[in-house]
């Protein structure tokens, strides 16, 4: 894999997955996976359907947690050089430096302001100024400032789906986490929101490292600096975008990208 | 084209069909009409009687004596013209001599003199207290139930179980339970433990005593609780579940902890229905007679709760015995028994020899009743209205 090929120069790998398997209680998910996430880059995950792609993703902050019975039987997932599954990780930190945002844009049902303050309030941050500016912050980021600078104490429901959306990364965004992860974040929008979104993840790939799933294999060349190609539980190939979609090395991988699927 | 203009391409096949739709549509309908008709005629009926009690056609329009007063002995006393005079027994004695010779007969009708304070205040007691407790214990394990105890646990299935058979706890076994635990009981902190105390445990400056709370509004209030314990639990953690996961999922990759994520992602967007289920435990704490009948309800009793005869404090007294008066006298309302509003209406009618003025009094007593439950009802819809305002998804 010629991922690696110029690690030396860059920084450390942020995520990076060792030789892991993943089981729902008896039936095991992923196999064998092998991933370096690269710091400050955009690396997407793509794969068919029920591929594992998702729950990957959902490896690196533990939110498969979750699921009871769902648990990781072999290998190890490390963020920041650190092994998440130690016993020393508390979860509520590892999450706040591993940011997530979801398929479905779900702001909660309350003010622009509080939803994107919420992740400072539970870590516990009470000074007004503070949370100000990390509001602002977060949502000039997220090119939402100018559209709603105005109206902070609306509710996030009156917004339209991209704007949910964008809220919804500016709410990942506000506790500045080094790793954010998207499942699918355009899959429910439409060509123009998703191409707001789009902008915006490569703006945010100078501040934060990015992992996102995604079904578009067009987005993923549109978005991406890197691409992991999963299939049945299995990392495929990983390699720069370039090169994934130019010359894929496995035959697999060519079938996928030319829809011959079988 | 040749065929006559008249026929009809749509032609319904089978008059059996229809003659089945038809009846079968009209026994449904019959149904939903048979219980409006009911419903209807027991409202009615009550207003038809129990208005004319409450109300007044001169100002200030409500029947304030009937509101605002204790239950008494009613004297009726007829002349020998037939004329007749309703008087409290204090003034009896001095109509009868007024009347002298014109004195014909006097009945007494026992509690349907006087007003039916006693029995609203005692109602809203132990409405307060019951639904208090249940409250709090019910959201608890809604909540537990919901957000924390794992799918498939043997022991919560128990729980689960546990808490259907509560539900259908025939209502005086409820009754006999609080009578057992809470009014035989129950523990509480005495210098000299009672002859009757289960058992006692010493602590050195007082003595834990398991002798029980007598019959109070505590007492009772617990028992109220368990009674709608079951309603509240379905429906609190029915209205947990009913938000949406991605709320959880959400707050919780944000670093929230469960707790957190309960406290300001799930709860307050539940709070409206759990409300909801209040208005219907409330409902039904207010109209449960079996329960408080052994708990906590005296057929009559001649003071309000907080009229405590407590000594006289000495002129000099520092505002700390002032204050302590004053929190003793509060909770004191809570170890006091009470008359409440369904066991005054039974007592009413089952009770006491039936006449025009016994019947009066009953159907006062339900009219003010229903209006009191209703109106409950309406505030909590009110503010149900107004949360949901807030924290529609």
């Amino acid at each position: 894999m010629s991922a690696d090929s110029t690690a030396k120069t860059t920084p450390p790998p942020v995520v990076q997955v060792r030789d892991m398997d993943f089981c729902y209680g008896a039936s095991p998910a992923l196999f064998g996976i092998n991933l370096k996430v690269k710091y400050r880059r955009v690396t997407a995950l793509i794969g068919p359907s029920g591929c594992g792609k998702s729950t990957l993703l959902r490896c690196i902050n533990r939110m498969n947690d979750r699921v009871p019975s769902a648990r990781v039987t072999k290998g190890e997932v490390l963020v920041k050089g650190k092994n998440i599954h130690d016993a020393d990780v508390d979860l509520t930190q590892l999450r706040k430096q591993v940011g997530m945002v979801f398929q479905k844009s779900n702001p909660f049902p309350k003010s622009i302001y509080e939803n994107v303050a919420y992740g400072l309030r539970i870590h516990g941050e009470k000074n007004k100024s503070v949370l100000d500016e990390a509001v602002e912050r977060s949502l000039r980021q997220s090119a939402l400032w100018d559209e709603l600078k105005d109206r902070l104490n609306a509710n996030a429901l009156a917004l339209s789906g991209g704007q949910q959306q964008r809220l919804c990364i500016a709410r990942a965004i506000a506790t500045l986490p080094d790793v954010l992860l998207m499942d699918e974040p355009c899959s429910a929008l439409d060509p123009i929101a998703t191409l707001k979104i789009e902008e915006l993840m490569h703006r945010l790939a100078q501040e934060y490292t990015i992992v996102i799933v995604t079904h578009n294999m067009q987005q993923a060349v549109r978005v991406s600096d890197y691409t992991a190609f999963l299939h049945l539980g299995k990392l495929v190939e990983f390699a720069p975008t370039a090169e994934f979609f130019t010359n894929p090395l496995e035959k697999l991988t060519e079938s996928y990208l030319r829809g011959t699927f079988s | 084209m040749n065929q006559p203009a008249t026929a009809n391409p749509f032609a319904g096949m089978k008059s059996r069909d229809a003659l089945r739709e038809t009846i079968v549509r009209w026994l449904l309908r019959l149904g939903t009409f048979f219980i409006v008709a009911v419903t209807v005629a027991i409202l009615a009926h009550i207003m038809v009687k129990g208005a004319p009690v409450a109300f007044r056609s001169t100002w200030p329009f409500v029947n304030v004596q009937f509101l605002t007063e204790l239950p008494s002995t009613l004297h009726v006393i007829e002349d020998v013209k037939g004329g007749r005079i309703e008087v409290e027994v204090n003034r009896a004695d001095q109509v009868k001599a007024q009347l002298g010779d014109a004195f014909h007969s006097e009945t007494t009708i026992s509690y349907s003199g006087g007003g039916i304070l006693g029995p609203i205040v005692g109602t809203a007691l132990l409405v307060t207290v019951s639904i208090s407790i249940a409250l709090f214990l019910g959201v608890a394990c809604a909540i537990y139930l919901s957000e924390y105890a794992r799918h498939g646990n043997p022991l919560i299935e128990w729980v689960r179980l546990a808490i259907l058979n509560l539900a259908g706890v025939p209502s005086v076994v409820f009754g006999l339970f609080g009578l057992g635990a809470f009014v035989l009981t129950a523990p509480v902190f005495v210098d000299v433990p009672a002859d009757r105390s289960v058992f006692a445990i010493p602590l050195g400056f007082t003595t834990l005593s398991f002798e029980g709370w007598d019959t109070c509004v505590l007492s009772g209030g617990f028992t109220l609780a368990f009674v709608i314990l079951p309603v509240i639990i379905t429906a609190s953690e029915q209205c947990l579940q009913a938000v949406p996961q991605g709320f959880r999922e959400t707050s919780m990759a944000l670093g929230a902890t469960r707790w957190q994520t309960i406290r300001y992602s799930v709860l307050p967007f539940a709070t409206p229905g759990i409300l909801t289920s209040s208005i219907l435990g409330i409902a039904r704490a207010a109209g449960e007679t079996a329960p408080i009948m052994f708990t906590a309800a005296l057929a009559f009793k001649d003071k309000l709760p907080w009229q405590k005869d407590l000594p006289p404090l000495p002129a000099d007294a520092s505002i700390f015995a002032h204050w302590e008066q004053s929190v003793s006298r509060f909770l004191g309302i809570f170890t006091e028994s009470v008359q409440a509003l369904p066991y005054h209406i039974y007592t009413l009618a089952a009770k006491i020899p039936q006449n025009e003025y016994s019947e009066r009094a009953q159907y006062g007593s339900v009219f003010v009743f229903l209006v009191l439950v209703a109106s409950l009802a309406a505030s909590s819809v009110l503010l149900r209205k107004r949360l949901r305002a807030k924290y529609r998804w």
